[in-house]
């Protein structure tokens, strides 16, 4: 119970300084906004997606698969995509699993045949199928190549439909996949020109199946307020803890141990403070973006109050241990913003962490910021379910356990003397 | 016979290779305003620290009414209250929030933590102020909060380690008025200082208290006694040109000198019946060349009775 009243204590001492607000709130929202507009404008602004490893394996033998291949390797989107082509859809998905690829487009046998006598019959193009294989544990480029190929597939559908080439119109769609992007449409055109293909021959449909999940169009807020959430929440996470350390230094800790409050009541209040503090703080921050941005944090708020809570519980976790080995309270300063800094760089805050590869990739799992952008992207782009987030909150549930049983400890012994 | 409420006995406490404290032992009876005297540095607030259980001794034992700072540390932080040498309070609260703050540290809650927070605050005299921040309080406000936080919870014993340091006289002169006023209710206090004067006027007995180790125990009549008929000389010289050891030769050799020190321009001379030998040691400052600048002659007092144990004077 004297946990309880030294954490609720601390919070609102921090709710009270206004400085340490305008970090904690107006930072992240201010700097969320700047980030936002700025890729919301296609003409101001490089996307930082490039070169999503990509596979095409085409078993079709016909011009419409091929229409695909060709797309996907064209100049306009070598930026973009790095495409390569491969024969064996087994071989291609366990790169996927591997993490060599991101994302897997499969033609079928017979894509093209299927196609052109299905729009003779009744079953309009039920057997023509592209395939998107994706890598669950990515979340924005899988969307990216879904993009594209449905956008070559509402192309070829439409002038198959309508018998004229209607796939300029997919410019009208570039922006939610940035500048590099914006050459899609006249790739696309490229491929469907009367030269390239009759137009007049077939009025046929078309199926996308994906594998990955499906969504509507990428709001850059959607992966930025998380992100600048998630970083601000981390510096004033760690700021906080090392409020056990201003304490000692100004006399309050040591007079609070005199008094017959257990030392693990002290320290877990003080600890209890710390995650409070940033429970709060996260909640304003997903109340004030979806305001003032209309930011869709997904369809389950319980997969968002999951993943909050246990991002603040590791953060918190984290900046506790970090506090407990420091020798005083500024070098636990320097310590604490560099590793914020730190993990708001390769955990995935300012650019999707998905992109990493080899030993970057495996030092960004080691963050908190990754693990919470996982989940949160999941949320907000991916629009996952609550169970699909469960892996993510796993693993921060352990970050939070882990961290939180050493800081107790190293606590222990430093102000038990 | 009376019981000691506290009792520290061969009290050590090393960090690393220094000894802070050196094998302190004394008693306090109940009802007692018990002081530690001494420079600082001394290893007063280390012996404190010991008693209230936030260090734990390298070596000894204290018992505060029976129980064990050794393995009771819980039965002792109930019966006794800690007023710390800094201010150790939340600045940017208020006094009335500071206190209901520690007292639920204590255990206490309900109407009577808030009766006992009003009680507290007119004590000190800052019942008025009750709802302002702490950081806007004046030094001697604050150190007067930091008093009533350590009476929350009614202790037996009361630690006051330095608590009038850096504070204005009439500041200073309420709080030695508080603790007056305390014991005179059966509050038992120990109480830690660098000031004689302090110690002299508020304690029924004093420990004098030097590099670690308790070198003198009584009361203040019983410690002048040490010293005898001693008077201080403190006489104020010109440093420039000083031939200092000359000087301090010469006035060894002055009749009833028993010590003599020279440090920064202040000679401390103990001499029998000071007025006496007076004459004899402004003639040495003459023969000396030196300028004098101010003289003061101290009768027996803890003052004499520090230097005359350790040779040196007590705000060295």
């Amino acid at each position: 119970m004297r946990a309880l009243y030294i954490g609720w204590k601390d919070t609102l001492r921090r709710f009270r300084d206004w400085k340490a607000l305008a970090g904690m709130l107006a930072a992240p929202l201010l700097i969320s906004a700047l980030i936002g507009l700025a890729f919301g404008n296609l003409n101001d602004t490089e996307t930082p997606i490039s070169e999503i490893a990509l596979a095409v394996v085409n078993h079709d033998d016909g011009e419409l698969g091929q229409i695909y291949v060709d797309v996907l390797h064209s100049e306009d989107l070598t930026d973009l995509l790095a495409a390569e082509n491969m024969d064996d859809l087994a071989v291609a998905q366990q790169r996927i699993r591997e993490g060599e690829l991101r994302a897997v487009v499969y033609i079928p046998a017979g894509f093209s045949d299927n196609l052109l006598e299905g729009a003779q019959g009744s079953d309009f193009g039920s057997h023509a199928e592209v395939q998107v294989f994706t890598d669950p544990t990515a979340n924005i480029s899988p969307f990216i190549v879904q993009s594209i190929v449905e956008q070559i597939s509402n192309g070829l559908n439409s002038a198959l439909l309508a018998g004229q080439v209607s796939a300029l119109q997919a410019a009208d769609y570039a922006h939610i996949l940035q500048e590099r992007m914006a050459g899609l449409g006249e790739a696309v055109a490229d491929q469907l020109s009367p030269e390239n293909f009759d137009v007049r021959e077939s009025r046929l449909g078309l199926n996308v199946i994906q594998t990955g999940e499906s969504g509507p169009a990428f709001d850059p807020y959607s992966f930025f307020v998380p992100g600048m959430a998630v970083f601000f929440l981390m510096f004033s996470v760690f700021d906080g803890s090392r409020s056990i350390l201003q304490e000692q230094t100004r006399g309050t800790l040591p007079r609070l141990i005199t008094t017959p409050t257990p030392h693990s009541q002290i320290i877990l209040g003080k600890m209890l403070g710390t995650f409070l503090t940033g429970l709060l703080q996260f909640a304003l921050l997903v109340l004030a973006s979806t305001l003032l941005f209309g930011v869709n944090w997904g369809s389950s708020p319980a997969g968002v109050a999951l993943i909050m809570v246990l991002t603040v519980f590791a953060a918190s976790g984290l900046g506790a241990l970090l506090t407990s080995a420091a020798r005083n309270e500024s070098q636990a300063g320097i310590v604490v913003s560099a590793v914020s800094l730190i993990f708001g760089a390769l955990g995935g805050s300012f650019f999707p962490a998905s992109n990493l590869s080899g030993i970057v990739d495996l030092a960004s799992r080691l963050t908190v910021n990754r693990w919470a952008m996982e989940g949160f992207t999941k949320l907000t782009v991916g629009r996952a379910g609550f169970n699909e987030i469960l892996p993510e909150a796993g693993v921060l549930a352990l970050i939070g356990l882990v961290t939180f049983v050493l800081a107790m400890i190293g606590f222990k012994r430093r102000f038990v003397r | 016979m009376t019981q000691p409420i506290l009792q520290a006995q061969d009290l050590h406490k090393t960090f690393g290779k220094t000894e802070a404290v050196r094998g302190i032992s004394f008693d306090i009876l109940p009802g007692e305003i018990f002081s530690l005297l001494g420079p600082n540095g001394a290893g007063k607030t280390t012996t404190i620290s010991m008693l209230s259980c936030l260090l734990a001794p390298t070596q000894g034992d204290a018992r505060i009414d029976g129980h064990s700072i050794r393995g009771q540390a819980a039965q002792v932080k109930a019966v006794i209250g800690v007023v710390p040498q800094e201010i150790a309070l939340y600045p940017d609260m208020g006094a009335m929030e500071n206190l209901r703050f520690w007292g639920r540290m204590y255990g206490l809650g309900g109407a009577s933590l808030r009766q006992r927070c009003e009680e507290l605050l007119d004590t000190v005299g800052l019942a008025d102020r009750s709802k302002d921040k702490v950081e806007t309080f004046s030094g001697g406000m604050k150190r007067r909060l930091n008093i009533a936080v350590g009476l929350l919870h009614k202790p037996k014993v009361l630690y006051m380690d330095e608590p009038t340091v850096g504070i204005d006289p009439q500041s200073r002169r309420r709080i030695l008025d508080t603790v007056i006023e305390l014991n005179r209710q059966g509050l038992t206090v120990l109480y830690t200082t660098h000031y004689m004067e302090e110690a002299a006027e508020l304690s029924s007995r004093i420990g004098i208290v030097d590099h670690g180790q308790l070198i003198a125990l009584g009361s203040q009549v019983e410690l002048t006694k040490l010293v005898g008929q001693v008077d201080t000389l403190r006489i104020g010289l010109d440093p420039e040109g000083l031939e200092e050891a000359q000087l301090l030769a010469a006035v060894h050799k002055v009749k009833r000198v028993q010590r003599a020190s020279l440090e920064n321009g202040q000679l401390l001379v103990q001499a029998e019946g000071g007025h006496a030998a007076l004459g004899g040691i402004v003639a040495c400052i003459n023969q000396a060349q030196a300028r004098l600048l101010d003289l003061r002659v101290d009768e027996p007092n803890l003052e004499a009775v520090f230097l005359h144990l350790t040779g040196r004077a007590l705000r060295d």
